[in-house]
């Protein structure tokens, strides 16, 4: 297997975006993409286009995107793996490079979610996992999938409400210091557990956004990096994968996500580091309680230790494992295809040390994990990047 | 309260085409499932060859390649795993009040889904004990999980 590198990552404004269609908005990423690594569409051998589209009018939105995007007559390969479809994307453009089969790749995530009202994206979002015995019976939705597992976490390791507010006092911080954030302001504890109740424990404040958002990333070969004369590449040390069965009633335990744990495991291996190693990481946290499930699944802290670890702060940049310091999904937004590939450009960025003050985590190691959850957990990817 | 700043980026729009979908699900292979249930019983598979019991009911025993399944009644009792009170309805069920949905571990070990019975939060546990029951909600058979230390 051959080196893979990330020579250049775009990620647009997320948020409510109905000045654009999801064309438009996918070539803000690829633009940016491809300028911060200096090369054009005629360099890149095969595009990879990430996109859930259930919300989207464009039922197959892959050819749409990639003629706008300036790649015709090269590729697309259309890439859907619910909320982990930027991870995928990233996966299936490594997997091309590494075999030999292409030298440089774009992998672009992207979603357009807000052109339909909250109902119909509650509908489409319960209908992942399985949908004939689970939405059809008894109207579950994404959030009370998580709110599940927090009263399982909450009944068997004492996490409380108060706990999960903290992550999204710590990702609504980092939120407002990113000006490419879909909420760019601070909560407060007292907040959050006021907000109004979604799926109880899970409230307002404990959910990511409905986003509209696309993210990109170049690969390269080690060649293709000598050959356009990358100063900083960000090297893809490893990536593992798992998977868990989609029917909640099937799964084992509702404290842990057994894909996490697999997916977690086969990246270190791969990437030949213990979890302590990790320095900065972006985790799936599309509910608070996520967050707090994924330090003790990616290893940071042991089970039922996770409510401790964002009590004291450790998940700050300057604590034990930076977290989610671009805003998490929670406070930069979810744009379900562009979500991996947006850790992607914010750990890359913070591997090149191009962030500042507060939002650059101190660095030793130079190493960075990206986790990416498909709905509630049945699909996990984690990515390990070294510069 | 702190000061909003969110990211709301808005510009001029036309309605597409309506596009509505409505599916023919086949249940031929889970038929008595389904008639189970207007009866008030809850069957699952049971595989011959292995005795794995399948619940949602499968056809196929995809451990040992083998489709001769028995059908199999789930028992009436089991204990709460974990609960959630679901208040934003998606589109379907926002004519109905908020519910709670949760998910039991029988006696037989094999774990339902169900609404729990009473819709309340505050005295639903995780560990608690719950019978199961058979309601019709929009004339669909929906099992419910009553709370027993709630009654
Ligand atoms: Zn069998």
């Amino acid at each position: 297997m051959r080196r893979v590198a990330v020579i250049g990552v775009g990620q647009s404004l997320y948020g409510v975006r109905s000045d654009v269609t999801m064309q438009e908005l996918a070539w803000e990423a690829v633009k940016e993409a491809l300028e911060d690594a200096g090369v054009t569409q005629r360099d890149v051998d095969i595009s990879v286009v990430g996109n859930v589209g259930t919300r989207g009018y464009e039922l197959m939105p892959a050819q749409p995107v990639n003629d706008y995007i300036g790649m015709t007559p090269k590729g697309p390969i259309r890439v859907e793996m619910a909320c982990a479809t930027g991870l995928v994307a990233l996966t299936v453009g490594y997997n091309l490079i590494a075999s030999g089969s292409a030298e440089v790749v774009l992998a672009v995530g992207v979603e357009k979610m807000t052109e339909v009202d909250t109902p119909t994206s509650l509908a489409v979002g319960g209908r992942a996992g399985n949908y004939l015995w689970e939405f059809h019976f008894y109207g579950t939705t994404m959030p009370a999938g998580y709110a599940l597992y927090a009263t399982a976490h909450m009944a068997k390791f004492g996490t409380t409400e108060e706990h999960m507010a903290l992550v999204a006092v710590k990702n609504h911080y980092y939120g407002s210091l990113n000006p490419k954030a879909h909420f760019q302001h601070t909560v407060t504890v007292e907040e959050v557990l006021k907000s109004r109740p979604i799926a109880w424990p899970i409230k307002l404040l404990d959910s990511s956004p409905i986003s509209d958002g696309t993210a990109a990333a170049i690969l390269a070969s080690e060649d293709a990096v000598r050959k356009y004369k990358i100063d900083t590449p960000v090297w893809i040390a490893g990536i593992g994968y798992a998977n868990d069965t989609p029917l909640l009633t099937r799964r084992k335990d509702y404290t842990t996500f057994q894909a996490t744990r697999l997916a977690a495991e086969m990246a270190y291996k791969k990437a030949g580091i213990e979890p302590r190693d990790v320095e900065v990481a972006n985790v799936h946290d599309a509910f608070t309680i996520a967050e707090i499930i994924a330090y003790e699944d990616l290893g940071f802290v042991k089970k039922g230790e996770g409510p401790k670890l964002i009590a004291e702060g450790q998940t700050y940049a300057g604590g034990k494992v930076a977290v989610n310091i671009d805003g998490g999904l929670k406070a930069k937004g979810h744009p379900l295809g562009a979500t991996g590939l947006g850790m992607i450009y914010e750990l890359t960025k913070q591997l090149r040390e191009e962030r500042s003050g507060p939002r650059q985590a101190p660095l030793k190691k130079y190493i960075a994990l990206a986790h990416n959850v498909a709905g509630v957990g049945p699909v996990s990817y984690v990515v390990v990047l070294r510069r | 309260m702190s000061t909003r700043k969110y990211t709301k980026i808005e510009g001029p729009t036309i309605d597409s085409v309506p596009l509505i979908y409505k599916h023919k699900i086949p249940i031929q292979k889970t038929y008595k499932f389904w008639e189970g249930l207007k009866e008030g019983k809850i069957f699952a598979t049971r595989c011959k060859k292995c005795g794995r019991i399948y619940f949602p009911p499968q056809a196929d025993c995809s451990d040992d390649f083998s489709s001769d399944m028995e059908w199999v009644e789930l028992p009436k009792f089991g204990v709460l795993e974990a609960f959630t009170k679901v208040y934003a309805r998606p589109q379907g069920f926002d004519d109905v009040d908020p519910y709670v949905i949760g998910i039991a571990t029988l006696e037989n070990g094999v774990r339902v889904m169900g609404w729990v019975d009473p819709p309340d939060e505050k005295c639903v546990k995780v560990g608690n004990r719950v019978e199961l029951t058979i309601r019709v909600i929009k004339d669909r058979h929906i099992i419910y999980l009553r709370d027993l230390s709630c009654t």
